[in-house]
């Protein structure tokens, strides 16, 4: 294991909670919390946390001020619940909350028109105080956290999963917004490919395009699909020559850039190959022993898993699924 | 294309847009802009550049060329934000990061404000429930590309929350009152509701 610099708990976390994973693929989330129960990783969710503004903050809707106070809002809680490790599970809020943390350590004038809103209308409990929150010891992304316990990881195997071919995305505001923190490299990204080695589940180690973003872009998605969508075929051509059946990521947003379309992109390239896409939470689950609806959600995934599960001998019950349209 | 004229060495001034991009609230304490030497290694990865006008380091020269126009610029909103120039700049720039002041620089104009007035169902959601969701505005092309499946995700989507054994996804009652008061007491109310007058004066 290469040396890590920054500290990552396991204890005392609060599971930092995603707007896009709570909407798209609240799998993600039912599999973080199975996962870190079989490792013994302690934590709460707490409904007091509000959305980072991730989001929005990139649609360029909250301005940066905005968002370091309702962040530092959100620290107050972390910190009054005594669960201040923060771990999301999406890679903006990971970034958003690092930055955020930063700019009310570092910039004293900020902090102080913060506290002073704060103290203006009755939020005296929201202040924040110089060095409350460490941007790089008390937040760490779910991955940080799988890999450092990963050799606890086999002692939980429940299934065999090495016959599939995957290839990895890493979220580029994992990787690439605070590199310094980034574990296993950030331009030739490895972390998801060390969590897949202990499974003993090989990965496509390399693959043309790798430490590329998912074309998603925020605002691009929406407001400039042609340019979105181009940028994403970039990375979906070269996956099809891989001919993986998996792709694994770490960010819902990269994962509805994939899942939700690759029909989309199939058609639009005429290049059609199936893979599925994954968090790795989703897949440490899997190995795991958990249930493919109840725990991964594969429902909610617009490209079918089902096919993976064949592949590896899985049982499930199709009827489960009451989201995608059959024909009868 | 006009010809633009740098400002010599030596005789820049505090309120020129490269300074006041070092000043903003968005720039790190350790911006490396004036250290930029356009080297291009930020174009050369960024997916915007590879499949636009855009040009990661013409960005960063107009800056330095205090080329105002670049905040009227259409231009700078072709950026994915995904920090790839960011963390392959060898003098510590970032242009991605520049990009989001220039970009805070228009919407304190009209023609910025109007670049992200489509984007405002997300903070109409942010105020009403303390939660991010994908902008309603967009919801018609997102039907036709993501399928039935995703409508019927939206009308099941609580449902299948209880299924995975997960807690309610929504804030306490109380959670979203300091969320509330936060955001007045920020400012961001009043942002959006400048931002909609522009919507609502065309």
């Amino acid at each position: 294991m290469e040396e890590i610099k920054k500290f990552i708990p396991t204890e005392n976390i609060t599971l930092f909670r995603s707007c896009l994973v709570s909407a798209e693929y609240p799998g993600v989330e039912a599999s973080t919390k199975y996962v870190f129960d079989k490792l013994g990783v302690e934590y709460v969710i707490d409904r007091n946390q509000s959305c980072c503004t991730g989001l929005g903050h990139y649609y360029d809707i909250f301005d940066e001020l905005s968002t370091t106070a309702l962040a530092a809002r959100n620290f107050a809680y972390a910190i009054k619940n005594n669960h201040k490790q923060y771990v999301p599970t999406c890679a903006t809020c990971y970034a958003i909350l690092k930055t955020a943390a930063k700019t009310l350590n570092e910039k004293d004038e900020v902090r102080e028109q913060i506290n002073q809103a704060f103290r203006d209308n009755g939020l005296e409990e929201l202040q924040y105080t110089k060095g409350d929150i460490d941007a790089r010891d008390d937040i760490t992304h779910v991955v940080d956290v799988l890999y450092y316990l990963k050799d606890k990881i086999p002692e939980n195997k429940k299934r065999e999963l090495s016959s599939l071919k995957i290839a990895t995305h890493h979220g580029c505001h994992y990787c690439k917004v605070h590199f310094d923190d980034t574990l296993c490299g950030y331009r030739n990204p490895e972390i998801i490919d060390k969590i897949c080695e202990v499974m003993e589940v090989p990965t496509v180690e390399w693959y043309d395009q790798k430490p590329r973003h998912c074309g998603g872009g925020f605002r691009q998605r929406y407001a400039n699909r042609e340019l979105s969508l181009d940028a994403t075929e970039d990375k979906f051509l070269s996956l099809h020559k891989e001919k993986v059946d998996l792709l694994l990521v770490m960010c819902p947003n990269c994962q509805v850039q994939f899942d939700r379309y690759e029909q989309v992109l199939e058609e639009r390239t005429g290049d059609r190959h199936y893979f599925a896409i994954l968090n790795i939470a989703q897949l440490v689950a899997l190995y795991m022993g958990a249930d493919p609806y109840k725990v991964l959600g594969i429902q909610t995934h617009t490209v079918n898993v089902e096919l993976i599960l064949d592949k590896l001998g899985i049982e499930y019950d199709p009827k489960e699924d009451t989201l995608h349209v059959r024909e009868e | 294309m006009t010809k633009l004229n740098r400002r010599e060495m030596g005789n820049s001034s505090e309120e020129d847009l490269a300074h006041r991009v070092l000043k903003d609230i968005k720039a790190p304490s350790d911006l490396g802009l004036l250290r930029c030497v356009q080297c291009g290694l930020c174009t050369s990865m960024c997916p915007a550049s590879r499949h636009s006008e855009y040009d990661a380091r013409e960005i960063i020269k107009r800056v330095l060329d205090n080329d105002e126009s670049i905040i009227d610029d259409e231009i700078i909103w072709n950026c994915f934000y995904c920090y790839t120039c960011h963390s392959v700049c060898p003098v510590g720039n970032s242009v991605c990061e520049v990009n989001q002041i220039l970009r805070e620089m228009a919407i304190q104009k009209d023609v910025g404000k109007k670049q992200i007035e489509s984007f405002m169902s997300f903070a109409d959601s942010y105020l009403a429930e303390g939660l991010g969701i994908i902008p309603e505005e967009y919801h018609g092309q997102l039907k036709i590309d993501y399928g039935k499946h995703w409508e019927n995700l939206q009308e099941q989507l609580q449902d299948i929350r209880e299924d995975l054994g997960l807690e309610s996804m929504y804030l306490l009652p109380e959670a979203k009152e300091s969320v509330d008061k936060t955001l007045e007491a920020i400012g961001f109310k009043k942002r959006v509701q400048e931002i909609k007058d522009v919507r609502n004066r065309k």
